[in-house]
């Protein structure tokens, strides 16, 4: 899986992160890994370009959570594989779209992934870029 | 696909227990789907179950990373049977909680996800375990 990153400005800077390819067991870890290096970089707001990820397991489910958990200002634990390390983690904020990460034109089996999960409740999910980057509140 | 693929013959793939070869995994099943004619949804359907059952296995039954996995594709009449073999500690997916989706997200335990996304996409889901040790997970899809 290879990631572009770049930035925008909406009534706060938003940071997009394009995947490529498919997010499973064996690369999750990079996206979280993306999610730290932005959060400590300044970074708040996430947009998930998913238009371009063709296979998600739920390995990419939890890196999804995990980008949520990050930029709300919470640890992930990368020493553990992930699974387990967000089995025990429970934070305050409230059910419903979250306002920290966002998702951009996921692939149909993508979304009925991200459904199946119950996810899709959990993120705003948008087709265009524009309405995307102005739906983050500073 | 090429035409002379060494994967694509295969009856069954027996790989090393080592997550970067998921996507090999998924290939197999890219060219078992196109021998039995399969359309793009229900061979996404199958990579994800099986991606999740063999990741299932890596993760909890291989933690040194040592050991194999076979994968086994076949067609019978209208459904598509996969069976999942290892050699490591007992592990049985039909046994594993599904998460509580009544349950906020941040409330619930991600942990049986992968199982929980399993069984919404197969019509049937069983293990044993083998006479020689290790498991064999059976999946179930409907063409």
């Amino acid at each position: 899986m290879d990631i572009n990153i770049e930035t925008a400005q909406g009534k706060t800077p938003v940071a997009i992160l394009h995947p490529h390819g498919r997010i499973d067991g064996s690369n999750y870890q990079v996206l979280i890994n993306e999610g730290n290096r932005l959060y400590e970089a300044g970074n708040r707001h996430l947009l998930i370009d998913l238009a371009d990820v063709s296979f998600l397991s739920s390995a990419g489910l939890v890196a999804l959570h995990s980008l949520v958990l990050i930029m709300s200002g919470q640890k992930v634990d990368e020493q553990q594989d992930g699974w387990h390390a967000l089995a025990a983690i429970e934070h305050e904020a409230e059910a419903g779209p979250q306002p920290f990460v966002k998702l951009l034109n996921p692939q149909p089996k993508v979304t009925n992934t991200l459904q199946m999960a119950g996810m899709d409740a959990f993120f705003e999910i948008f087709s265009e870029t524009a309405a995307a980057i102005a739906s983050f509140k500073s | 696909m090429s035409a002379n693929d060494p994967i694509r013959d295969l009856d069954s793939l027996q790989i090393n227990a080592e997550l970067v070869d998921l996507e090999t995994i998924r290939h197999y099943i890219e060219q078992r789907a196109a021998l039995f004619q399969l359309n793009p949804s229900i061979t996404y359907d199958i990579q994800l179950a099986v991606t999740e059952i063999v990741t299932n296995s890596l993760v909890h039954g291989y933690p040194e990373r040592r050991g194999w996995i076979e994968v086994q594709i076949d067609r019978l009449g209208q459904k598509i049977y996969v069976w999942i073999r290892d050699r490591a500690p007992e592990f049985d997916p039909t046994q594993h909680l599904a998460p509580d989706l009544s349950k906020p997200l941040n409330k619930r335990h991600l942990g049986g996800l992968g199982i929980h996304l399993t069984r919404q996409i197969t019509q049937k889901i069983s293990h044993r375990n083998l006479p020689e040790g290790g498991n064999e997970t059976t999946l179930v899809f409907g063409t």
